[in-house]
């Protein structure tokens, strides 16, 4: 009887071992997870700049700051003579000269053709825009402080040779900044060094914005170009007059 | 039977308390990982009220044209500031998560005064040591012979500037990579082995002589603790640190920027125990005694001498609150002596940021000064004033000088 009595409580204690170290495991495992949840950098490690258009900036949607249905402005600069088009209601609207300012909306992949390229007459590029943060200007200056995305004549003609551009544009970091003059002919850039990935070198020295990506595809032969190449033609504002003027939706 | 009963009911409850601590705990530890941080610094008048006057179009932190105001305004006002008082300046976008220092985002602004990192510090050969890119200070004399650092205030303009990061990649289509399916290594006998029996075993050489026995003299390593303990005790110096040796500068002598406020607070403890701040009594084995007196003083003279209080404040302000790269940006700074004693040998050093390139030939200053120029490790320049004659409680100075924004 004695055998048999503690026999039960031992096998009563060993299973409340089992489940008190199960607890201990689980509470472990989340107050670990939730500690490095707490102390999440605000930067892009987990991400690479070679993941799918859109993949980045969706996924920072999903941070806490008031991103989503802000239309941030971008300006989309070209060599002179060079027509930029933007994707509206499933086709690529009328070509308009650079630079030309839209808002953006972050974590949308907008497609645009660039026609009239100096030097490569007849030639049209395709790139993609994907704005991944905003910035914060005061009231009234964010026009005058759009994103630049430059799409350079060097970068055009990589693409028309098969190459397939990344570029990662990043506000600069005042203290990292380089002592070079800004804006003056063109926007500062450097290559990324052979293995880095461009997104973390923009994590590095300050804070990504947007990513322009040419080259690698082609639109549909004949016809319309997809959705799926337009990725949907994502809602764009265009906007008028000077840097002051408003901004229409045009979709 | 009883005691063994007794032992195998009483274990489980203790077990299910030690449970319930448990998960006790583990919930606390979740919900305090995300706890709010430290609340944002708010606005309050400045002690000392009134400020002097400034430059009609001096930038004096104030929101632009049709911007909110955060300071108070109208009729709760401070007297003569209807708009508010200008200073400090705390320039902010529209949105700022809770807790993060103003202004924010820092990426989409440029900075330049205070005096930030560790406090400067001027030598008695007058090199000033702590001085970090955007670090605006004026150091004087004084006529105890002591020389005093007064940093002015931070001024912030939106200029964001873009860099980018290029890659170029050769995307390959319809290529296929062939790799070996495996390797064949085939083993062949180079001969054929023999294994033969121990007949025999000679020994040729055998001990001739016992040298030395060599004994264990001592431990290097002790097994501290418990039972499952591993724990290794310390053998010399550099195997550990003391807790608050826990820094970069202690361990590997290298400054990191994050150990400023330990070390700072280190600095303040270190005075604490150097200073006696106790009543020191010596008995010296003889009893105190009451010395009672009937002489007084016919007439009692007070002389309301203020104590001296050498003061030196420097307000510093920029043309505009926004610029682009390529604008131009005035500064001007204004340094008052408002203690009660003449001070001599001002000095005011603005050293410049990487973003802000100084015009040649644009500083100026309201009283006789001399103007220096030296490249700083920012890439940039620093600007020394050095005031050439004392200043009297009073007087002051403007200086001003214009920069090129990067």
């Amino acid at each position: 009887m004695v055998r048999v009595f503690r026999c039960m409580a031992i096998e009563k204690l060993v299973s409340r071992r089992v489940v008190g170290r199960l607890a201990l495991v689980l509470i472990g495992g989340l107050a670990t997870a939730s500690v490095l949840s707490a102390q999440e950098p605000p930067v892009h490690y987990l991400h690479q700049g070679m993941m799918p258009p859109g993949a980045i900036g969706s996924r920072h949607l999903q941070r806490r700051a008031p991103l989503l249905g802000y239309f941030q402005p971008v300006e989309i600069r070209a060599p002179a003579g060079a027509q930029v088009s933007l994707a509206v209601d499933g086709r690529f609207a009328e070509p308009t000269s650079a630079p030309r300012q839209v808002g953006m909306l972050i974590g949308q992949v907008y497609r645009i053709r660039v026609t009239n390229i100096p030097r490569q007459s007849g030639m049209e590029v395709f790139p993609t825009i994907e704005v991944i943060d905003r910035t914060y200007a005061p009231v009234g200056q964010q026009r005058r402080f759009a994103i630049p995305v430059e799409l350079s004549q060097e970068d055009m003609e990589l693409a028309m040779a098969g190459k397939f551009v990344t570029r990662v544009i990043y506000l600069e970091d005042p203290h990292n900044a380089l002592p070079v003059q800004g804006n003056l002919s063109g926007q500062n850039w450097f290559e990324a060094a052979p293995g880095q990935d461009p997104l973390a070198v923009a994590d590095a020295l300050g804070r990504p914005v947007a990513i322009l990506r040419i080259g690698a595809r082609l639109p549909s032969i004949g016809g319309e170009p997809s959705a799926e190449f337009l990725f949907g033609s994502p809602p764009v504002q265009m906007a008028a007059g000077n840097v002051h003027g408003p901004m229409t939706n045009d979709q | 039977m009883n005691r063994t009963s007794q032992a195998l009911t009483v274990r489980p409850g203790v077990l299910r308390l030690w449970g319930m601590a448990l998960v006790g705990c583990g919930v606390t530890i979740l919900c305090s990982c995300r706890g709010p941080a430290s609340g944002p610094g708010e606005f309050g008048p400045i002690a000392g009220g009134q400020y002097p006057s400034l430059p009609e179009s001096a930038y004096t932190g104030m929101p632009a044209p049709g911007q909110p105001c955060p300071m108070p305004m109208g009729p709760t006002a401070a007297p003569g500031m209807p708009h508010g008082i200008p200073l400090p300046y705390m320039a902010g976008g529209p949105w700022a998560p809770e807790g993060t220092s103003q202004p924010w985002p820092a990426e989409e602004y440029l900075c330049d005064g205070g005096d930030r990192g560790l406090p400067a510090e001027v030598r008695p050969d007058w090199e000033v040591l702590g001085l970090e890119s955007e670090d605006t200070i004026a150091h004087f004399d004084t006529l105890d012979g002591e020389t005093l650092i007064e940093p002015s205030n931070r001024v912030c303009i939106y200029s964001p500037r873009f860099n980018a990061v290029r890659r170029v990649e050769t995307p390959v289509a319809s290529e296929r990579a062939e790799g070996w399916a495996d390797v064949a290594s085939p083993e062949v006998l180079m001969g054929p082995t023999n294994t033969q029996r121990v007949g025999t075993n000679t020994q040729n050489f055998q001990p001739v002589l016992h040298d030395r026995t060599r004994l264990v003299e001592t431990f290097l390593g002790e097994q501290n603790g418990g039972e499952v303990s591993g724990a290794q005790g310390l053998r010399a110096f550099e195997d550990g640190f003391l807790p608050y040796e826990n820094l970069q500068v202690i361990r590997q002598g290298v400054i990191d920027s994050a150990e400023m406020p330990f070390l700072a607070l280190g600095a303040k403890a270190a005075i604490t125990w150097s200073s006696d701040q106790a009543v020191q009594v010596i008995l010296d084995e003889q009893s105190a005694m009451e010395d009672v007196s009937d002489v007084t003083a016919p007439s009692v003279y007070t002389v309301n001498a203020p104590p001296a209080n050498p003061r030196l404040r420097v307000v510093k302000v920029a043309s505009t609150p926004f610029a682009e790269p390529g604008d131009e940006v005035a500064f001007t700074i204004r340094f008052d002596n408002v203690g009660n004693q003449p001070i001599g040998n001002v000095v005011v050093i603005d050293n410049l940021t990487t973003r802000l390139e100084y015009l040649p030939d644009s500083a100026q200053c309201s009283i006789e000064a001399s103007f220096f120029t030296q490249a700083n490790e920012a890439g940039s320049l620093a600007v020394r004033c050095e005031v050439t004659e004392p200043l009297e409680p009073g007087e002051g100075g403007i200086l001003r000088f214009r920069c090129r924004v990067r």
